[in-house]
């Protein structure tokens, strides 16, 4: 019989009724703002132009009272002293000991400092995510990930070696070599992109003669970066492929590893409620959203980032809390499909509301459809236009007629709307390795 | 866990913390003592976000 220990990274933390998670919470709370206060300019201004001093937060609804912060603000301190980083920074600069930044999709980069102990602490989270995952001493993990300048898998590849598991760094080797080396070595296990776990799986069968499912030894595969392995079609295609448990985590490069899907796979992702204070902003009204089921854009704070903290953030991410509970005894609260959209991203076209996340779930529930396909919104006078590319597995071609109208049944009925649909020959449409951009809107400016 | 085990932890935390930074005032500046307690430390910290900052509320 196994016991918490076995279940749990850390079943103090984990099994935490929820009002004590709330109180450990506060305590948190008052401790990063009273820090970010004593030493980041940039915060010691924001709270004082808000008439706000640390001692103001009394009770966990005084939370509400202090000024969130904006990726737009991240970005205009870096004009300012000491460089790279700017003002937010709450260490002097001899203490960070290392450089990462965002990958720019949104704009430009944001620069991210962390100390050694802020990287422990990514790693600590990190270990969170695994061992709810099931990583082990015995697993023998591969990271297929370029080692750069970007978060990416690096917290995931200490919390590996952390946890006592064995990583095998798979670096600057090109996807054929990390799948050979994958097979050679017979690990149990790895981390990617889920637009990199198909891509890796159809370079294994068509390039190889590999099928991943039979002749490797892949048990788990933890994902990050995009939506995808919470995106039930798109999860089914990559278990299938691989004959292993997908997982997924979220996280960011400004924020922490701050969620994840646990072993029991209940639909969501556990929100770290002991590292992390997740609070969900109704888009219209502003008011903190506490009942399960309804949409509102996530503000989060890194309860135990020091180096450049992130307090009351608000992501864009459009989250909601789920309705059940998990299985696997965690009390820490779960967001119903992971992250649903952007609020920055869910757009209106020809009037309707419309997340990318829609199109990839119809897409990738058409198994004669390959995984790619791509977006592009346009204006044409005054009415939009939606282009819908993708292509036909191979040996599927003759059943284009009947595949089409199955696609274009299935997209009106998930987002109300008609496409232009173009097929493509197999293999012609831009493959990613990193974050997929298959999402291009091009009444944008540079969409 | 009992309060009382999570209190013996937490002892045990701090006087980590208390040996690592003497440690390093006793280092006299030498640079493999005092960035091998930085590392040590910041693990202890860990330890502390882990098990100390929940004994409270226990």
């Amino acid at each position: 019989m196994p016991t918490n220990q076995d279940i749990y990274w850390n079943p103090i933390l984990e099994t935490l009724p929820q009002e004590k998670l709330h109180a450990l919470q506060l305590k948190k709370f008052k401790r990063i703002v009273s820090w970010a206060y004593e030493n980041s300019p940039f915060y010691k201004k924001l709270y004082k132009n808000a008439g706000l001093e640390p001692g103001d937060i009394k009770k966990y609804e005084d939370i509400q009272k202090v000024p969130k912060i904006e990726k737009d603000m991240m970005r205009e301190v870096q004009q300012h002293k000491p460089f790279p980083y700017g003002d937010m920074l709450a260490v002097p600069l001899e203490e960070v000991t290392v450089f990462r930044q965002t990958s720019g999709t949104t704009g430009t980069p944001v620069y991210q400092a962390d100390t050694w102990q802020d990287w422990e602490w990514w790693a600590e989270c990190w270990c969170y995510i695994l061992y709810s995952q099931g990583y082990r001493d015995s697993d023998r993990i591969f990271l297929p990930f370029g080692y750069n300048i970007f978060v990416a898998f690096w917290a995931g590849h200490y919390a590996a070696e952390k946890l006592g598991a064995e990583v095998v760094p798979g670096g600057v080797l090109d996807t054929q070599a990390r799948i050979l080396k994958m097979q050679e070595l017979k690990c149990t296990a790895f981390l990617a992109t889920p637009t990199y776990v198909l891509g890796m799986a159809a370079a294994a069968k068509n390039k190889l003669g590999i099928d991943p499912k039979k002749d490797l030894s892949i048990k788990r595969i933890t994902c990050a970066g995009e939506p995808g392995a919470s995106i039930p079609t798109t999860k089914k295609r990559m278990e299938d492929a691989w004959g292993a448990k997908v997982y997924d985590h979220i996280g960011a490069t400004e924020i922490g590893a701050w969620s994840y899907e646990c072993a029991e796979q209940p639909g969501g992702l556990h929100v770290n409620e002991a590292f992390f204070l997740v609070e969900i902003e109704d888009v219209e009204t502003g008011e903190i959203i506490t009942e399960p089921g309804k949409d509102g854009k996530m503000i989060i704070t890194a309860l135990d980032r020091m180096a450049k903290p992130c307090i009351r953030f608000d992501s864009k991410d459009v989250i909601r809390w789920a309705d059940y509970q998990c299985q696997c005894g965690r009390t820490f609260r779960i967001i119903d499909g992971g992250v649903v959209g952007r609020a920055d991203d869910i757009t209106k076209v020809k009037g309707v509301l419309l997340a990318p996340t829609a199109i990839e779930e119809v897409v990738r529930d058409i198994p004669e459809l390959g995984d790619e396909y791509e977006v592009v919104v346009s204006k044409k006078g005054d009415i939009d236009d939606i282009l819908l590319k993708v292509e036909i597995r191979p040996g599927k071609e003759k059943e284009e007629e009947n595949i089409l109208f199955r696609l274009k049944d299935q997209l009106r009925v998930k987002t109300n709307l008609g496409y232009k649909i173009e097929v493509h020959p197999f293999g012609l449409l831009p493959r990613y390795e990193v974050k997929a951009k298959r999402f291009k809107d091009q009444r944008k400016k540079g969409g | 866990m009992a309060e009382v085990a999570l209190k013996n932890l937490d002892q045990s935390i701090q006087q980590m913390r208390q040996i690592a930074e003497e440690l390093k005032s006793k280092g006299g500046r030498i640079q493999a003592v005092e960035r091998n307690v930085d590392r040590i430390l910041a693990s202890i910290k860990m330890l502390e976000l882990n098990i100390s900052d929940i004994k409270e509320f226990l």
